[in-house]
């Protein structure tokens, strides 16, 4: 199983969508969650635990994913093996896509209150 | 080149050719329905979907004929309603999806260098639940009982109080018995692309269409089965009560809406991913050189594939969801136009690049082209969540939705038809009679929907049956009903053109349109076992580095050209990097997949009329069948009349421990773990959203009692882990006495669960809570029995010698349905005990 690890492995190619896909179904089903279970004060508009837990997450899940679009490269750049070079360029590529698409969907939460 | 057909044979490859005829050749008359071969049953595919591509063709001139004049009288609408509905329903899931799928079926074994699928016989079950599927539905109109509800049967209007006829279960049941086909060739094709290509033909060398297709079938397994999950609670709300989305009993109707865009949005790009698929292969042929930035293609597929099944609120904005959740979903559904882009400016590169050529399938990619990205602009206006309410259900949606899928499908499918149109009949298309078919049909369509957007601005509704005149509207739609006639008038010039060109189009030469993949490399027609021999292939394009690889193919040149042994063979080779590692022994043609198919469509037909008794007598005639089918598998002496290989051959598929069958069971568990997570989903989303929902303070579940099952799920996991274990040790002594004992371990696990939902007294007509519970626990105790009903066949299996350190494959594939379990278990455990527990009814 080791060897799934490896950033040249094609697995590589799902997993930061993957890890997408999980930050976005948490940041939704949390705020759904949160916003049925105990809503904030419409009055403190961004300002509220919700914002700041999904603005964390996204920027750790964007941050992490930088991080393996990096590694990525670095794998390729490595590697004397055409097929695993690449495998992974394109999988540093959609590493970086995922990073790009978490910032750009969690951005909302410094302008939008949560639960209105 | 001449057909390789022509080419004369020394006497020793013509008895070969003849050899692989009588191993793999179609059989005549009635025995024609035992047919498995991947060639024959994706034509079936492909013809059946053609035929209700025009069925749901008519019931749009039916619409076009209403909406073409104010105050029309032409339906009522009662009728009106049933038109539109099936319009919908037959479009997007009896042609779409089975017609790609056909597709597929039909041509990636022949891309691959493979002779056949990897479940030749699930192909042809897949094949007959989609027929009768099909025909059930359709049967509804005639009875004048259609579905009224819209194609997306959103509750409650689809619910038993307002839809009280039959008609929304024909939808129900019939659209869940088409989708067994679906998933069945989603999990074949999975399997087939990943572990039956030909020698050498790394993962990175494989046809792009393969990779598109790959990632069409890996949505359809995780895709679909939401929609199966919300059909069956509806269905089960409809005829029994259980109140899943009624409200005052603790449901809620926005869950439907859930389950069914949680499938719905990735099928737009289930549906649109062939067609690019397509296109990805036909560009490169016509602009002669190979495709711009094949790893961009690669990425573009696979983002397209995960972010599809994040934007399926994007449909329902306007259901009151807070703003920053629609932002989350209006950023996502503008995301998708970034890999969408990059395939379309690949394309646009790869023609600028080359040497393009305007022949008929090129006339049809341009026409995708035009039209798909004006479908993909006003998509990216729908993402935008201001312009979206203002112009939801109406007929800006309407033909945004068509400027996407018959941009996005239909126009490169006719590419692809008239492109593969010789590998299928050995003629060339006809140019004439081909271009006046596009043009008719590309100004028809432009015609009708481009002038829809205005209708739609306008305000049109898209479900109203007539309209007054004041509304001024009567123009535009006037002009969309011409233009729709007119499209009609050029697909009935299209079936003119396909049918006079079997009889009357010029032979076609080898490789007709100089193209690079394999499916060109075969005779034309195509024989049944696609490649008499199997060529080493390490390069994307063997057809233009290799242009005599057709003859040396023909001529037995390359492997498994033997067929002494009288069995289908082809290879499997490792996913990732192609090389050999098993010959797959396939099984021939068989009654089985016929058979159970029908026993379906029995216990389908028995629930529409609600004979439940015959509905569980069929049932368990269907799963005697589908056992009965199991039975004759592996060593079975039908399936194998000799096991001897020639040395240089790697071993038959069932002496591994790592064959098709285990990454078949594997892929399975994709589906099935995506029904169970909607059910997980579905439970936890009324919890906490339905209104009147009621958790009681108690579980009403014997916790001991759930233990003691989930105790003995964990000894017969782990027994059956250790025989496995010993058999890749070859050690198979005690094998059989300990599959009967799992066996046992299992049967005590169903009558443990079993107990448990006698004794716990629920109530599910009553409440949501306890309809769901009881569903949950229906599905732990379904899964539960087959564990060990396929143990207990285990252990007679090992008795026959069907099993053993020889042939150890199937206690492998058994023991992944046992981990499967053993993880739903005590998941669905934590969520309908633990947590409510620990919890109470806070809610």
């Amino acid at each position: 199983m080791k060897h799934l690890l490896r950033l040249t492995h094609p697995i590589q190619m799902v997993g930061g969508l993957t890890i997408w896909s999980i930050w976005f179904v948490a940041i939704y089903s949390g705020l759904s969650v949160a916003c049925s279970v105990a809503p904030p004060d419409p009055g403190r508009d961004i300002w509220t635990g919700i914002n700041l837990a999904v603005g964390l997450a996204t920027l750790g899940t964007t941050a992490l994913l930088l991080w393996l679009s990096w590694a990525g490269v670095w794998a390729a750049r490595r590697t004397s093996v055409v097929r695993e070079n690449y495998f992974a360029r394109v999988s540093a590529g959609i590493y970086l896509f995922s990073a790009a698409a978490t910032l750009f969907v969690g951005y909302p939460v410094i302008f939008l209150p949560p639960c209105l | 080149m001449s057909d390789i057909k022509d080419a004369t044979l020394t006497p020793e490859v013509q008895r070969l050719h003849e050899g692989m005829e009588k191993v793999w050749g179609n059989p005549k008359g009635i025995r024609a329905l035992t047919v498995v071969n991947h060639t024959t049953i994706g034509l079936r595919f492909m013809v059946t979907g053609a035929i209700f591509f025009l069925i749901g063709g008519l019931l749009a001139m039916l619409i076009r004929t209403q909406l073409a004049f104010p105050d029309n009288d032409f339906m009522s609408p009662e009728i009106y309603n049933q038109v539109f509905t099936m319009h919908g329903t037959v479009m997007m899931f009896l042609f779409a999806i089975p017609i790609l799928e056909g597709l597929a079926i039909y041509m990636i074994p022949k891309m691959i260098g493979a002779r056949d699928l990897v479940c030749p016989r699930l192909t042809a079950f897949g094949y007959f639940c989609y027929l009768f599927g099909g025909i059930i539905l359709a049967s509804s109109m005639i009875l004048e009982m259609a579905p009224a509800s819209g194609w997306f049967m959103y509750t409650p209007l689809s619910s038993g109080d307002y839809s009280p006829g039959p008609g929304s279960d024909f939808w129900l049941l019939g659209i869940t018995f088409v989708e067994i086909s679906a998933l069945s060739a989603g999990v074949e094709l999975v399997v087939s692309i990943l572990r039956t290509r030909t020698q050498g033909m790394a993962l990175h060398k494989m046809p792009l269409f393969a990779w598109y297709i790959l990632a069409m079938a890996l949505m359809i397994v995780v895709g679909f089965p939401p929609l199966i999950l919300g059909s069956i609670l509806l269905e089960l709300e409809r005829a029994t009560g259980m109140p899943f989305f009624d409200v005052a009993g603790g449901g809620d109707p926005v869950l439907w809406a859930h389950l069914f865009w949680l499938f719905g949005h990735p099928e737009v790009y289930i549906i649109f991913l062939p067609g690019a698929g397509i296109v990805s292969t036909l560009i490169p042929v016509f602009a002669g050189r190979p495709i711009v930035g094949y790893g961009w293609v690669v990425a573009a597929i696979i983002i397209m594939g995960f972010v599809s099944f994040g934007l399926w609120v994007h449909h329902m904005f306007s259901l009151g969801i807070p703003q920053l959740a629609l932002a989350f979903f209006s950023a996502a559904s503008m995301l998708v136009a970034i890999p969408t882009g990059i395939q379309i400016f690949v394309w646009l590169s790869t023609l600028w690049l080359g040497r393009p050529r305007m022949t008929l399938p090129m006339l049809w990619i341009v026409g995708f082209l035009v039209i798909f990205v004006l479908g993909g602009l006003t998509g990216v206006m729908l993402a935008l969540v201001p312009f979206n309410w203002q112009v939801h259900d109406t007929h800006f949606v309407v033909a945004h939705m068509h400027y996407v899928l018959v941009g996005g499908m239909l126009f490169p499918l006719m590419a692809g038809l008239y492109y593969w149109l010789p590998q299928v009949s050995g003629r060339m298309p006809s140019e004439r009679l081909g271009k006046w078919s596009f043009w008719l049909i590309f100004l028809g369509f432009n015609i009708t929907f481009l002038v829809m957007h205005w209708t739609g601005l306008l305000g049109m509704r898209r479900r109203v049956f007539t309209y007054d005149t004041a509304m001024g509207w009567d123009l535009y739609n006037l002009i969309s009903s011409v233009g729709g006639f007119m499209m009609s008038a050029g697909v009935a010039l299209l079936i003119l053109d396909i049918t006079l060109h079997f009889r009357f189009g010029k032979r076609a030469p080898q490789n007709p349109w100089g193209a690079d993949t394999l499916e060109w490399a075969m005779p034309k027609p195509p024989t049944a076992y696609n490649f008499v021999s199997l060529p080493n292939v390490e390069t994307r394009h063997p057809m233009w580095e290799n242009p005599e690889l057709p003859r040396a193919i023909y001529e037995g040149n390359h492997g498994l050209a033997n067929i002494e042994h009288g069995r289908r063979e082809t290879w499997g080779s490792d996913a990732l990097t192609g090389k050999l590692r098993e010959t797959i022994h396939l099984p021939s043609n068989s009654w089985w997949p016929l058979f159970a198919s029908l026993a379906l469509a029995a216990v389908c037909i028995s629930l529409l009329v609600r004979v439940y008794w015959a509905g569980a007598v069929a049932a368990l005639v269907a799963v005697v069948l589908l056992l009965r089918w199991s039975w004759e598998n592996g060593a079975h002496p039908k399936m194998a009349p000799e096991a001897t290989l020639e040395p240089s051959e790697p071993p038959l598929h069932y002496h591994t421990m790592n064959g098709p069958g285990v990454w078949t069971m594997s892929v399975s568990h994709l589906a099935n773990g995506s029904l169970y997570l909607s059910l997980l989903f579905g439970w936890f989303y009324l919890w906490t959203v339905a209104p009147e929902w009621q958790m009681p303070q108690t579980s009403p579940l014997s916790m001991p009692l759930l233990v003691l099952a989930g105790v003995a799920l964990t000894l017969g996991t782990l027994l059956l882990a250790k025989l496995v274990g010993r058999l890749r040790q070859d050690v198979d002594a005690g094998l059989g006495g300990g599959m009967y004992l799992t066996g046992m371990l299992g049967a005590l696990q169903s009558a443990l669960i079993g107990i448990v939902i006698w004794q716990a007294e629920l109530a599910p007509t009553e409440s949501a809570h306890d309809a769901t519970l009881l569903v949950a626990l229906i599905y732990a105790l379904a899964h539960a029995l087959l564990g060990a009903i396929l143990c207990l066949l285990q252990g007679l299996r090992v008795g026959h010698g069907f099993v053993s350190a020889e042939m150890p494959m199937e206690p492998v594939v058994v023991l992944r349905l046992w981990y499967y379990n053993l993880v739903v278990y005590w998941t669905l455990f934590v969520a309908i005990w633990v947590m409510p527990t620990m919890l109470g009814g806070a809610s």
